[in-house]
């Protein structure tokens, strides 16, 4: 893919038309600058994101972001709209981390308040929520209770007395994907989540405190109850081993299937089937009940974080929600297409639901910043309602390892004035800022492209990572 | 013989062999080496596979996802494989190892993107990658 292969189509978004190969269904639209552009073509993205838009039923352009990077089968950054009755579903536009997302907490804390007592809060989040890979939580679910977690979410963990109600007004969802069936999780999948209620797990995963240091949109702030100088809290992970396996599970499944329905792809890990079949029926109700486990994760661990906030700072200290968004995900929605209104499965891979005003979450590395933006009306006409979801990786974990000194690296985001938690040397250099694109110039794109509008932005002052 | 390859968001591992015994099993040692297992314990580990697939990068791939699998719900490490059968589109096989506390990386699956099996003037190859 070379720029040459792009029509410009205005400043922030460009076009690879369906021209440029003969199997493609629609085109394929990029939200990006031109200076973004040269990276995004350093790698394949472009290529699988042409490949996307030759799956079956896929309406209008399959969209992709300015965080685009190199996936496997989809981009990472990639939405795919496709006909509920006649098109197909695609474990690979979901991605094996179902329903991975991110929730920001608000606390009634000033940066000023707590700016001492930052390191303990972040060795008190590291000890009381569990990271990196094997390390159980303190909830360990039998058969049927988990089974209640797999059908109704975030809702099940706050009727456990974890949270309020009001935490489930403040989720995309609600905190629970219906329907869902847990009867469709294998045996494996549960075993492997059985334990995993309220850990963060590792890779880019984190719970990291923040505080509010730019006000882009003062009434937008006022709604959200957010102000300069204010402690937020941002949780990003997602479905955990379970998730994991039922995209495993239903994958297998489906490139056996494939043949049967006389779908080709251009590659394996975008494998298919029909949305009506009895396989893609079968992955969209064990999907849901993933997509509830990781919501119900993120709820046990915001409750896990009030605890911290209580311990530390006292009985009154008050964590609300502000939001839980999914970036890993694929829902029923209505868009109009050519002035009807078309019933559609829209795929987010590394992508935010980004609704007319529904808050979007944007997680940057730890030594930048992150986002909360409110989505707007172009986003239903230009990207199905969808928007970024991150800064997207620039730098390979290898690579990042090769270059990055650990302890320089500590040493650094101490200058910075951010606290670091790591379960590991090689978790904390993987996830260094410079593997990372820059977020605000990503953030920019998006905005000023109309999809999605600034409201604040959060820069780190803790971070605890596996 | 394994050996690991640059990706941006993921990790590549390129796998030659001499035979397709030999690179189904260099494979599981590349995977359980990126999986970078911790607190390795005394206890044998154990697990029977039997796997059907369309062809043989298939087989490689579901194989791969087979024990990793079960490799995090029990916290195990396997180390030795053992071949009942292997075929172009079927295997039986014994797994053997350690277990273990827990993993430093969070190997999420073995993918099919990029997969495919080949053999030429007696080598086999493939790469795999594996998302993070």
């Amino acid at each position: 893919m070379e720029k040459r292969d792009l029509i410009r189509i205005h400043d922030w978004l460009w076009e690879i038309p369906r021209s440029h190969r003969g199997d493609m269904i629609v085109p394929a639209r990029i939200f990006t600058t031109e200076t973004m552009l040269d990276g995004i073509l350093a790698d394949r993205s472009l290529d699988q994101l042409v490949n996307v838009a030759t799956l079956p039923g896929i309406r209008r352009f399959a969209v992709a972001m300015p965080d685009i990077h190199e996936g496997y089968g989809f981009p990472i950054g990639g939405v795919a709209a496709v006909d509920a009755e006649e098109g197909v579903i695609s474990p690979g536009g979901i991605g094996y981390d179902i329903n991975c997302g991110v929730r920001l907490l608000r606390t009634g804390n000033s940066f000023d308040e707590i700016r001492t007592s930052l390191p303990t809060i972040a060795h008190s989040i590291a000890r009381e929520i569990p990271s990196g890979v094997g390390r159980g939580g303190r909830l360990t679910l039998q058969d049927e209770e988990l089974d209640r977690v797999l059908d109704k979410g975030a809702r099940r963990i706050v009727e456990m007395g974890y949270g309020e109600e009001t935490d489930l007004q403040q989720i995309e969802s609600s905190g629970t994907i219906a329907p869902a069936d847990a009867a469709l999780v294998s045996s494996i999948a549960k075993k492997r989540g059985r334990d995993q209620l309220g850990t963060i797990g590792s890779g880019n995963h984190f719970v990291e405190v923040d505080v509010v240091d730019t006000v882009f949109d003062a009434g937008a702030a006022s709604r959200f109850r957010l102000a300069q100088g204010q402690i937020v809290v941002l949780i990003h992970t997602g479905s955990r081993g379970l998730g994991h396996q039922v995209a495993t599970d239903h994958l297998r499944t489906m490139a056996a299937a494939m043949a049967r329905y006389g779908i080709h792809v251009p590659d394996r890990e975008l494998a298919c089937v029909p949305i009506r079949s009895p396989e893609g029926r079968d992955y969209l109700l064990a999907m849901a009940a993933a997509a509830n486990f990781a919501f119900a994760n993120r709820q046990t661990i915001a409750a896990g974080v009030r605890r911290v906030w209580k311990h530390e700072l006292g009985s009154d200290a008050a964590v609300e929600t502000v939001y839980d968004v999914a970036h890993n995900i694929a829902k029923r929605e209505e868009h109009r297409i050519d002035g009807a209104t078309a019933r559609l499965i829209v795929h987010r891979k590394g992508a935010t639901r980004a609704f007319p005003g529904q808050p979007v979450l944007i997680p940057g590395s730890m030594g930048t910043a992150s986002y909360l933006l409110l989505g707007q009306e172009a986003a239903m006409e230009e990207s199905f309602g969808s928007s970024c979801h991150g800064a997207g990786r620039v730098m390979s974990r290898m690579r990042a390892k090769r270059e990055i000194s650990g302890p320089e690296l500590r040493k650094r985001m101490a200058s910075l004035g951010v606290a670091v938690e790591a379960g590991s040397m090689k978790g904390l250099v993987e996830e260094a800022p410079e593997a990372y694109k820059d977020v605000d110039a990503v953030v920019d794109v998006v905005h000023r492209a109309g999809i999605a509008r600034k409201v604040v932005r959060l820069r780190p002052v803790a971070v605890v990572k596996g | 013989m394994y050996e690991l390859v640059e990706h941006t968001a993921d990790i590549r591992i390129r796998v030659r062999a001499a035979s397709r015994e030999e690179l189904f099993a260099d494979a599981l040692r590349g995977l359980m080496a990126v999986v970078d297992p911790h607190g390795l314990t005394a206890g044998a580990a154990g697990a029977e596979i039997s796997i059907d697939a369309p062809d043989t990068t298939v087989l490689l791939v579901d194989f791969l996802n087979e024990a990793l699998s079960r490799a995090h719900a029990d916290r195990e490490i396997y180390t030795k494989v053992t071949f009942g059968r292997l075929t172009d589109t079927n295997l039986t096989a014994r797994l053997e190892g350690v277990r273990v506390e827990g993993f430093g990386e969070d190997v999420k699956a073995v993918t099919y993107h990029e997969a495919e099996v080949r053999e030429h003037a007696g080598e086999w190859s493939t790469l795999l990658v594996l998302d993070i």
